[in-house]
């Protein structure tokens, strides 16, 4: 397996996962992945970005093979999860001259996840460097990108940004560079929703350093790099930072069609009122795909009949997925039906309890609904119009 | 006295509550907490939180 050139004495020495189709055994891969690492050679000292999962490190031993690399003076450790820290023992093992190189709280966590040599870790300070002889490494401490230890690597000379997770995509391809930007765009999406949007906040603070240095690639630890900066900084900073846009994210399940009637009724109504619906049937849904929508939403309408004494199971599993994604949606509120009883709304409106929302009343029906029904529903997407329209 | 909230979790500290568990009486100032108290909901460090206004 071949090492591909980025230019001069840097190599992309990672490995495509094209096969899998499930991460933490939580998130779908429609695309399958990548593990970037990134060989950097200075006049003096050799530096080793990031290494690949542990299901893949043959691909990376190989290419440093091909490569002849004979001696290692660095690894960086930009983070420590096993997806890129996985292969540090073999790499340790194979260049016994080799440092580690990462935040003192990485440090911690390499000993207690891969029981690293601590002799053999170093750690950095924001923004120390570190001399290959004629190329600079700077560190750039962003903490919650996104485990508490994560820093991002600067190649000053060849102004090239190592940012590990951040602004990563989840997408196998041969592709070095982002060749299709809507396809890139997509799996950024995806990924940022997934795995950065709990940290919104913390992510700003680390968007706004990063905008301080002049970069002229984004070498990511997933997915293809960025010669075009500017795409991916700006898409984050519409994820971040943009106003939530006139749209609701709908997830339901219906189990004998009452819930069905009143989210096709509903969906109507805010349809015509200029409102756009996204809907999610939980039973076949893939929660990336919800985690994206909630990126922009303003109002979460959950549908549920009654399981029971409360909502059906799928969608207690979206509400808590939603409520530790902490989305910057505004209004949330809860449509379903129910036999004899139960406590859906309290259960659900005690589980988002993260999103700082406003509950808009809730339209819960007794059996089939009537026409003071879907009166309230009417009224309900009358609402939500409303609200929206104070966001402009 | 502030109260400060952690931009990671969302979790509040109250001086008036102060964090009992990590050994924090209640009374304690923000400011006062040591440089190593982390959150108590994720573990963030003190750099994590920002005053609630």
């Amino acid at each position: 397996m071949k090492p591909r050139k980025i230019k001069d004495g840097i190599y992309w020495v990672g490995a495509v996962d094209w096969d899998r189709r499930l991460f933490d055994d939580l998130i779908p891969l429609p695309d399958g992945t990548s593990y970037n690492a990134y060989l950097i050679r200075g006049s003096e000292k050799t530096a080793l970005i990031d290494t690949v999962d542990p299901t893949m490190s043959h691909v990376l031993l190989d290419r440093l093979n091909q490569l002849n690399v004979e001696r290692i003076d660095y690894v960086i450790a930009n983070h420590a999860e096993q997806d890129h820290s996985g292969t540090l023992p073999q790499v340790l093992e194979r260049y016994p001259e080799a440092r580690v190189v990462c935040t003192p709280k990485c440090k911690g966590m390499l000993v207690d996840l891969l029981l690293a040599p601590e002799d053999r870790v170093l750690t950095v300070d924001d923004g120390a460097t570190l001399s290959l002889g004629d190329r600079t490494l700077e560190f750039i401490h962003a903490p919650w990108v996104h485990w508490p230890e994560t820093m991002l690597t600067y190649l000053r000379e060849d102004r090239i940004l190592f940012p590990c997770d951040f602004f990563g995509s989840h997408l196998a391809t041969t592709d070095l560079y982002v060749s299709d930007e809507g396809r890139v765009y997509e799996a950024a999406k995806r990924y940022y929703a997934e795995i950065m949007m709990p940290f919104r906040r913390v992510i700003e603070k680390n968007l706004e350093k990063v905008q301080r240095y002049e970069i002229s690639l984004i070498a990511p630890s997933h997915g293809p790099m960025y010669d075009r900066p500017e795409f991916i900084l700006e898409a984050y900073r519409d994820w971040v930072l943009g106003d939530p846009k006139n749209i609701v994210v709908l997830p339901y399940i219906s189990m004998h069609g009452t819930t069905r009637v009143m989210v096709n009724y509903l969906v109507d109504a805010l349809v015509e009122k200029g409102v756009t619906v996204q809907q999610f049937n939980l039973a076949v849904t893939d929660i990336g795909e919800l985690a994206m929508a909630l990126v922009d939403a303003a109002t979460i309408v959950i549908g549920s009949p009654t399981v029971l004494t409360g909502a059906h199971p799928n969608v207690i599993y979206a509400a808590y997925l939603a409520n530790a994604l902490r989305p910057k949606v505004k209004f949330v509120s809860i449509i379903g039906s129910y036999g004899w009883g139960g406590k859906m709304v309290q259960q659900l409106a005690g589980m988002i309890s993260n999103l700082k929302v406003e509950v808009l009343e809730p339209v819960v029906v007794k059996g089939r609904p009537r026409d003071e029904d879907f009166a309230a529903l009417d009224k309900l997407a009358a609402t939500i119009a409303e609200k929206h329209e104070t966001l402009k | 006295m502030d109260k400060w909230e952690c931009m990671v979790c969302g979790y509040v500290y109250d001086p008036a509550v102060g964090d009992p568990d990590s050994g924090i009486a209640p009374g304690t100032p923000f400011e006062a907490l040591p440089d190593d108290w982390v959150c108590p909901e994720c573990g963030a460090g003190k750099d994590m939180f920002e005053k609630v206004e």
